[in-house]
This record gives structure tokens, sequence and C-alpha cells, in this order.
């Protein structure tokens, strides 16, 4: 194998371990709506938020603090309690409740965090 | 107290609370930190435990040991302040996690080594005199387990993020 060709698959597949990639997630994208217990949070490696969905919690992931940001979504921007739709990839592990999520909504406000993969 | 209390302590503490208020580069900001104080540490550790396993005899162990000893120790020190408010930002995320459970013992035996290595009489005399085949040995030893420990910790510390 030329030193080209290797370089090459190499760059094909690095995507696949980018940290917390999303290689651990089902394939296709679903809908959650659920009322929010824990509002976004901006901080750490990954932005997020807690949304209840019945009687269960799931923890909302959304892409890093700044391009969450550039999406429009604010810490305290939804408050707790309100209601909200998110769409997303849900993790494949059993009984692991967390969506990598894309896209979220918030009564008239849309918010797209990864709009190339809607 | 057990690991899921101290990790939900530091998640509440003031530096957990400061650490999440600083906008939203700061956590990549603090990463870079910890990788820099990483590599300080490591890089003038490898060049130290690769010379008392024997690799460039002719530079006297001194050259190297003073250099190697003052960069690891600031690049420890940097990485501990990095890192202790990385884990301070969403503590509770890390509770079960196999890799700190790996990392944090694999530190403490690191130096645990240090200690030990500084403390030998082949290591208070390197900088006065030649060594005797013996004490090289000895110092070799500590170079094997600074090197496992070390690269165990890091290994461990990488994989934290993608349990």
């Amino acid at each position: 194998m030329t030193l080209r060709a290797s370089l090459a698959m190499l760059l094909v597949a690095t995507p696949a371990f980018a940290h917390h990639g999303w290689s651990g997630q089902e394939e296709k994208v679903t809908s959650l709506t659920g009322t929010v217990v824990q509002g976004v949070s901006l901080a750490g490696p990954h932005a997020g938020m807690k949304i209840k969905v019945g009687a269960q919690v799931w923890d909302i992931t959304f892409a890093p603090p700044a391009r969450t940001e550039r999406a429009g979504l604010k810490e305290g921007l939804i408050p707790i309690g309100a209601t909200v739709t998110v769409r997303g990839n849900r993790s494949t592990e059993p009984g692991h409740h967390e969506m990598k999520t894309i896209y979220i909504k918030h009564s008239a406000a849309e918010y797209h965090v990864y709009p190339e993969r809607e | 107290m057990d690991i899921a209390h101290a990790l939900t302590w530091l998640e509440h503490s003031p530096l957990g609370a400061l650490a999440r208020s600083l906008g939203v580069w700061s956590y990549g900001i603090i990463n870079l930190a910890h990788i820099l104080g990483i590599t300080m540490l490591f890089g003038a550790i490898l060049l130290l435990d690769l010379r008392l396993l024997g690799a460039w005899r002719s530079i006297p162990l001194s050259a190297i040991s003073r250099p190697a000893t003052t960069v690891a120790m600031i690049g420890f020190c940097v990485a501990v302040m990095s890192g202790l408010p990385m884990l301070s930002v969403k503590s509770t995320d890390y509770i079960g996690n196999p890799f700190l459970l790996i990392k944090f013992p694999a530190i403490a035996l690191a130096l645990a080594n240090v200690w030990l290595v500084h403390r030998t009489e082949a290591w208070r005399a390197h900088r006065t005199r030649d060594l005797m085949p013996a004490e090289n040995r000895r110092l070799a030893v500590g170079a094997i387990l600074s090197l496992t420990f070390w690269l165990t910790a890091i290994t461990a510390g990488r994989m934290i993020g993608y349990w």
C-alpha cells in the first residue's frame, strides 16, 4: 500500500474516533418531546440539558459550547418546566437515556445545532 | 467518603461553579493548559528516564537530571491546576468511569516512585560522582517504573472522555 493510500484511509477513518463521536448513537434521527428539568449548560466539553419524557429523564447533549452558542442557544433562555421538542440520535447503549441532539424547538423558537445532520 | 460523593462534592464546590462560569471557550483553553502540562511533564521525564536506561551516556546524568526535574515539576503543577477545574465542571459525569480509577492510582504510584528514587544513595550521589554499575541498575529500575506509571496515567486519562 502506498503512503498516500494509507494517509487517505487514515483521514477517512479519523471521524469515527473523534472525541465523544457519534459512533455510540443510533443511525436514525428520532424526536423526543418533554419538559426541561435542567436548563441549557454551556460548560464542559459539550453543552447539554436534561428533559423529562414521561417518567424518564433524558440527557440532551448538544455540540461543544461555542458551536451550541452560535446556534443561538444561551444559558437561561429556555426556562425549567418549558416544553421542548428535540431531534437527534439516541444512544445505542441499553438503559442509557441520552440523545446527541441536532435540533431543538421551544415554542416558536428553533435552534439548529447541527444543520448538516438534519 | 466514597468516590461518587467526592465527585458530587467537587461539582458543587466553588471551583466547579467558577469553572462553569468562564465562557464557552474556557473548557478548551483549560484543556489546552492540561495538554501543555502533560507534554512538559512527560517530555522531561522521557529524556531523564531514557538517560537512566543508558541512552546518551556521553552526557553527564546531572546535566540532564536538573533541567528535566524542574520542567517535569512545573508540568505536573500545570497539569494538576488545569485538571482539577476540568474535572469539577461536570464531575458527576465521571461516576462509574473505570479510567478514573486507573488514572489516579497510577499517578499516586508514579509520585511514590519519584519519592523512592530521590531517596536512593545513587540519586543523591549522581550530582557529585560517577555511579557504580549497581547504582545505575537501581536508577534504571526506577526509570522503567516511572515510564510504566506515567504512561498508564496518561493513557487512562485520555480514555476518560471516550468511556
